[in-house]
């Protein structure tokens, strides 16, 4: 395992990917959230 | 709480303590003291991060603010995991790369020894105030719960953190912190059962969300943009952002946290989970708020929450007026019963004109009876000579009320097990601040680690004390936890300032960035006065102001650059 690799989880190959599943989990979220909001409003 | 109640939690606590202590090794080093060695995987990371973010206030304060509020509260959150994006890529290869103690270490190093000092002192300043803020959560519900005065309730809450912090180190507050993670999930998973549980029969999970976003509460999603809304979507992407990055990015007592990690990728990974998990866990807290408010239209509740001023007014001669309010709400509140029975019924039946129709009434119902709730705040204000809220009791009545015996014991130790983990971080980087950043810095140089650790030992200990002063006073503020992120908000902004300055913008010197800091300051200060904005975007201004203040100062008055060391 390289430096820059460790810590790195397997679901990923690179830091990038994993700062790109954060950002469209937060989106995910979002959306539920909005869906929520609406659904029982 | 009955005797099963009080085993809970004694044991509890007399675990996470006597844990604590066993997980301590002699510290020799300040490193060791204060990092636990930097020698800590991604799990400890992660569950350390949300424990120390994780206030009592959290626990006690969210359900009450979801049941007065709504859920809007959880957009405050959205910037949290762009802020861990950003930390990941710039801030944890920095102060990692720097081996830096504290995050204002780094400062010296980029800037100067007045820039350092500054910053280490709006830190210490800010983090003094909202720990005693932390602290008075669960002496609160102690206070409640046992009839004590909250001054030795306050005393007791800050003393047990204070024990295995001064003792243990940062080693036995993160292992504490995975042991207190867990209870404190178990705790609200089964507080959320119950209350789903004590729903009337006819009335399922559904239609209690049902019942209660009918009534305004499952706001959880605005996406106006307006600058004076406390909580939408684009103050918590943009506000929150800047929030959040200047909270996990410069203040020490998260910084401490991740710079346990054993290397840069275990430390990001820490950080990174903490952006997967956050949200998700405050939306479920804040939802435990809302079914609490379901709950209480098919039950009447109190008219005030908290049962201390209540108590002592009905001993004044105002008695026979709040009996009267009281009265009026029981009244009140089985008209709106009824017709929240209507409404189930309609939404059953899917008839969108009655459900206008019942929802018409049931918002003009819920007007009266915050009017009567303020009403009466107003006359417990005026018989006890004190100023009332009773929004973090709403949960915690719920809990004393209706959850059984041993749940009960359990809950209250999740709360004071939630404080334990926050304000114990906070406690040692009060200390580490104080002997990295003044102590060993400027005013004892050169001295052994073990003098260091025992100067740690003994900072720990003031701080407690004084955050435990500063508790004493807290009771003067209203939800505790916006009170304890309007604090944060007026110094976050200008910290966050003067790091991304350090990061970024390579061309500007230490004596413009502290100008910079000291005019941005000023600003924010006088525009949280004249309440020119709501308090989220007051990181925003504080942080761009001092960018740009430095960045004109540094046009116009040039410094000599100073040269970085460490590969920089």
């Amino acid at each position: 395992m390289t430096k820059s690799e460790d810590g790195l989880p397997p679901f990923v190959k690179s830091w990038t990917q994993l700062y790109y599943l954060i950002i469209a989990v937060l989106i995910l979220l979002i959306a539920l959230f909005y869906w929520f909001t609406v659904s029982f409003e | 709480m009955n005797w099963i109640d009080w085993i809970v939690l004694l044991l509890t606590l007399v675990i996470i303590v006597g844990y604590g202590i066993y997980q301590s090794k002699k510290d020799r080093t300040i490193s060791s003291y204060l990092l636990a060695d930097r020698s800590l995987p991604w799990y400890h990371i992660t569950l350390s991060v949300m424990a120390t973010q994780a206030s009592a206030v959290t626990f006690l304060s969210a359900p009450g603010q979801a049941y007065t509020d709504g859920m809007r509260f959880v957009q405050f959150y959205f910037g949290l995991p762009l802020a861990m994006v950003v930390l990941c890529i710039t801030f944890v290869p920095k102060f990692h790369t720097f081996r830096s103690v504290t995050a204002y270490e780094f400062l010296e190093k980029r800037f100067d020894l007045r820039t350092r000092g500054l910053t280490s002192f709006l830190f210490l300043l800010q983090r003094a105030l909202s720990t005693g803020l932390s602290i008075y959560a669960p002496a609160l519900i102690l206070s409640s719960i046992l009839g004590w005065d909250i001054l030795y309730t306050n005393i007791l809450s800050g003393a047990a953190v204070l024990l295995y912090t001064v003792v243990g180190g940062a080693r036995a507050l993160s292992y504490t912190h995975l042991l207190q993670m867990g209870i404190v999930t178990l705790g609200m998973i089964a507080a959320g059962v119950m209350v789903v549980h004590l729903l009337p029969p006819q009335v399922s999970f559904t239609d209690a969300l049902n019942v209660a976003g009918k009534m305004g509460k499952t706001n959880a999603i605005d996406f106006t943009f307006d600058l004076n809304s406390r909580y939408n979507v684009w103050s918590g992407l943009i506000g929150g952002f800047f929030l959040q990055l200047s909270y996990f990015g410069t203040d020490q007592s998260q910084v401490g946290r991740y710079l346990t990690g054993s290397s840069v990728g275990q430390s990001r990974l820490g950080l990174a989970m903490n952006g997967l998990l956050k949200i998700p866990m405050q939306f479920l807290i804040l939802l435990v708020g809302v079914l609490v408010f379901a709950f209480y239209q098919f039950t009447t509740p109190p008219l005030h929450f908290d049962a201390i001023p209540v108590n002592k007014t009905l001993q004044t001669p105002f008695a026979g007026q709040y009996r009267e309010l009281e009265s009026k709400h029981e009244a009140l509140q089985l008209a709106k019963r009824a017709e929240v029975i209507k409404l189930h019924e309609r939404l059953e039946n899917g008839d969108a004109t009655e459900i206008a129709a019942s929802r018409k009434i049931l918002s003009e119902a819920e007007k009266e009876v915050q009017s009567l709730r303020k009403e009466s705040a107003g006359l417990l204000s005026e018989a006890t000579g004190t100023v009332v809220n009773d929004v973090n009791y709403i949960f915690l009545r719920f809990i004393t009320d209706y959850l059984p015996a041993g749940l009960v014991g359990l809950l209250i130790a999740v709360i004071l097990l939630a404080c334990m983990g926050s304000v114990a971080s906070a406690y040692q980087s009060l200390a580490s601040t104080t002997v990295v950043d003044f102590y060993r810095r400027s005013i004892a140089k050169n001295k052994s680690e073990a003098h260091y650790v025992t100067a740690s030992r003994l900072a720990t200990a003031f701080w407690g004390i004084f955050c435990m002063v500063v508790a004493q006073y807290a009771s003067r503020f209203g939800s505790m936890i916006e009170a304890v992120n309007v604090l944060g908000s007026l110094f976050y902004g200008v910290t966050l300032g003067i790091f991304l300055t350090a990061f970024y913008f390579r061309k500007i010197g230490g004596r413009a960035v502290f100008l910079g800091a000291i005019i941005g300051e000023l600003f924010v200060v006088v525009s949280h006065i004249a309440d020119l904005t709501a308090f989220l975007w007051l990181n925003l201004i504080g942080c761009v102001l001092v960018i740009l203040f430095a960045a004109v100062i540094e046009k116009v008055w040039p410094e000599p650059r100073k040269q970085l060391t460490n590969g920089e």
